[in-house]
């Protein structure tokens, strides 16, 4: 089967390489997208079974990504993820109005983010374990 | 350059001291002053807020005004004007109160001296100036400083991001194999990140109380579970420092009146503070019981065999920001923010917080109201004629819009139907409980009604539809199934009062919520 593929739009690129890292170890083939447009554009190329999307970037805003995805027929079924630092019930209520499936505040825990990934999509990556067990007594090694 | 004539308002009913302080300003020069004289409060209060006085002279004995009420309506009037109180030679201790009140200075009548009057005038108004500046600058400094740490904690979340990322990307030996000491190192990384993160959620968290935006959501919740939750979370961090970390709390505690959130909140703040203050070898114990002195309240106690704190710090340790001053312990300090939120969280639900401290340890309590079903419904039963009332248990179960929902988001849902709800049932006839555990699949919300099966219809009909309208606006979402009980008439007493009939009713409605099955359930969806 192959692997699920997973777009993520984060201005940061520290997080950005970090998350893909992360995702990529558990199986999932990532694209990047810094900003409003080219997110757009990367969505229309990859058709993503999922896009990961920060509230803040530049030249506009993760809402107006939302939007725009939603409005074109092609991508609107795509099912979004926010991670944002950006707190508030307002922010989520919004987000989740617009038609988002979840909404994660940053720095957001491995083991949630990959549950929710994985619930999002419907079954997991790989069978087995997921990877994400930086926990204090569960030492394991990966791949 | 020729400095504009001050406004002074004199307001004396006394002719003859009037006279008196006339004649003073008389000896001034010309146009430095320019006064006006009224007569009574009323007067006064009509000219002040026309605007253009400068300062005002006020006797405290007046025909329609007396002592402080004089300087508070003049304060009213106008607001950024200064007053000088005119007070008799036995009068000084309500001078002093008006001082308090925010008169600038009291003038002794009969003991002005005539190059005092002008001068006191002057220092008043500069007084009064200065103090209004001051005012304003801390207004501004603690708007700015609100907005700073809700910017700051905002901005510290990516690089935090980053950082916890590759940490557990190297911990979880995504870059290739780890010593054990690499393996070690990155762990105390982790864990000082871990720290960081919960200062920045205690920043947000204060930002939060200070906006007014705190959310309470209370409920019947059981504190045992959260004292075993804490404990268990906690217990990791304690082993580590060699501490031991206890529970004790009755099988037998009711459950609070409280938002199990929140309680958690609380107990990891005075839970991982105890551990942080007590040596290795140390002990620290969470207990729960009732209050002895209110049966109406359960306390939480944590205590430590820390180094105690200082009688005068016990007070103030519970302010915003406030540090324990260095006391050669080893360890860092935090921001100061954790015993504020406590203090901001229990006072919320309704309970106080207090520390009790010797050199042998601290024991840090906390009250909770505890929560009474027939406290809940008492207020019904007043003006009932009962038995004869049909008295009915009316569940509604609500299950959310699909999706991922945070926490809060959920929270924020279930106060909107607890809102909706509220509106549906009658006041004098229906009690909404207060959430009780988690239900099924979806929430469950229970509304005891005093109703026949007739009425029951009319309410459940009522919520229905108010539901319809809910899921209209919004879109499709919430699905709602409601199902009823009736209550089995009671024997018919005589002279029995509220209280006891309150806990009658109150165990047969407990007894129907445990043995709650099937009603019969009227489901709409979609």
């Amino acid at each position: 089967m192959a692997n699920k593929k997973i777009l993520i739009v984060e201005d940061d690129p520290d997080v950005r390489q970090g998350l893909s890292l992360r995702l990529r170890a558990n199986g999932y083939d990532i694209f990047f997208a810094g900003d409003v447009v080219t997110s757009l554009i990367e969505a229309r190329k990859h058709q993503p079974d999922l896009i990961i999307l920060d509230l803040g970037l530049p030249a506009g805003d993760g809402f107006l990504v939302i939007e725009r995805l939603k409005a074109a027929e092609a991508l609107a079924a795509i099912p979004i993820i926010v991670v944002s630092a950006r707190a508030g019930v307002a922010n989520q209520e919004r987000a989740l109005a617009a038609g988002v499936k979840a909404f994660l505040q940053k720095p957001v825990d491995n083991g949630e983010l990959l549950a929710v990934i994985q619930k999002t999509l419907g079954a997991p990556a790989q069978p087995g374990e997921p990877a994400h067990l930086s926990q204090p007594n569960r030492r394991r090694v990966l791949l | 350059m020729k400095e504009k004539a001050l406004q002074v308002l004199l307001v004396e009913d006394n002719a003859g001291d009037a006279r008196l302080l006339r004649e003073m300003f008389s000896k001034e020069k010309p146009d430095s002053f320019e006064l006006t004289h009224l007569l009574r409060m009323s007067e006064a209060t009509v000219h002040l807020a026309k605007g253009g006085v400068d300062i005002v002279l006020l006797d405290m004995g007046l025909p329609d005004g007396h002592g402080l009420d004089t300087v508070r309506r003049a304060h009213a009037a106008a607001p950024s004007v200064p007053v000088i109180v005119l007070t008799g030679l036995d009068d000084e201790a309500l001078a002093a109160e008006a001082m308090k009140e925010g008169a600038q200075d009291y003038l002794i009548k009969g003991q002005i001296e005539n190059r005092a009057l002008p001068r006191a005038l002057r220092h008043a108004i500069e007084r009064h100036r200065m103090q209004t500046e001051t005012d304003l600058i801390l207004t501004h400094q603690m708007q700015f400083k609100d907005e700073f740490l809700s910017h700051v904690s905002h901005e510290l979340r990516s690089p935090m991001t980053a950082i916890y990322q590759f940490v557990t990307i190297l911990l979880d030996r995504l870059a290739g194999e780890l010593n054990p000491e690499q393996y070690e190192y990155l762990e105390i990384v982790l864990r000082n990140v871990k720290q960081l993160q919960s200062m920045i959620n205690d920043l947000v968290e204060v930002t939060r109380v200070q906006e007014g935006k705190l959310t309470i959501d209370l409920q019947c919740t059981s504190v045992s579970d959260a004292i075993a939750y804490t404990v268990g979370t906690l217990q990791g961090a304690a082993r580590g420092k060699g501490v031991t970390l206890s529970l004790d709390s009755s099988p037998l505690l009711p459950l609070a009146y409280a938002d199990p959130t929140r309680i958690r909140q609380i107990l990891i703040i005075l839970v991982d503070n105890a551990i942080k203050f007590t040596p290795a070898n140390g002990a620290v114990k969470v207990q729960a019981r009732m209050l002895d002195e209110d049966p109406q309240f359960m306390v939480i106690e944590i205590s430590d065999s820390g180094c105690g704190i200082s009688p005068e710090m016990t007070e103030r340790i519970f302010e915003r920001l406030y540090q324990v001053p260095e006391n050669g312990q080893a360890g860092r300090k935090g921001l100061g923010l954790g015993l504020y939120i406590c203090k901001e969280l229990v006072t919320r639900q309704a309970g106080r917080i207090w520390v009790m401290s010797s050199p042998q340890g601290s024991i840090f309590s906390f009250t909770l109201p505890v929560f009474s079903l027939a406290h809940a419904i008492s207020p019904l039963l007043k003006n009932r004629e009962w038995p004869s009332d049909s008295v009915a248990l009316v569940t509604i179960e609500v299950g959310s819009p699909d999706g991922l929902l945070s926490k809060e988001t959920r929270e924020e849902w279930s106060r909107e139907i607890r809102n909706l709800l509220q509106r549906c049932v009658i006041p004098d006839l229906d009690v909404l409980l207060p959430k009780m555990g988690p239900g099924g699949r979806g929430e469950l919300f229970q509304v005891v009604a005093f109703a026949d099966e007739k009425g029951v219809t009319v309410l459940t009909k009522r919520i229905r539809e108010q539901f319809q309208r809910l899921n209209h606006s919004r879109g499709p979402g919430f699905t709602c199934s409601t199902s009823y009980r009736l209550l089995e008439p009671a024997q018919a007493k005589a002279d029995v009062s509220i209280e006891d009939l309150a806990n009658e009713m109150a165990a047969r409605i407990e007894n129907l919520i445990k043995s709650e099955k099937s009603g019969r359930t009227v489901s709409y969806g979609q």
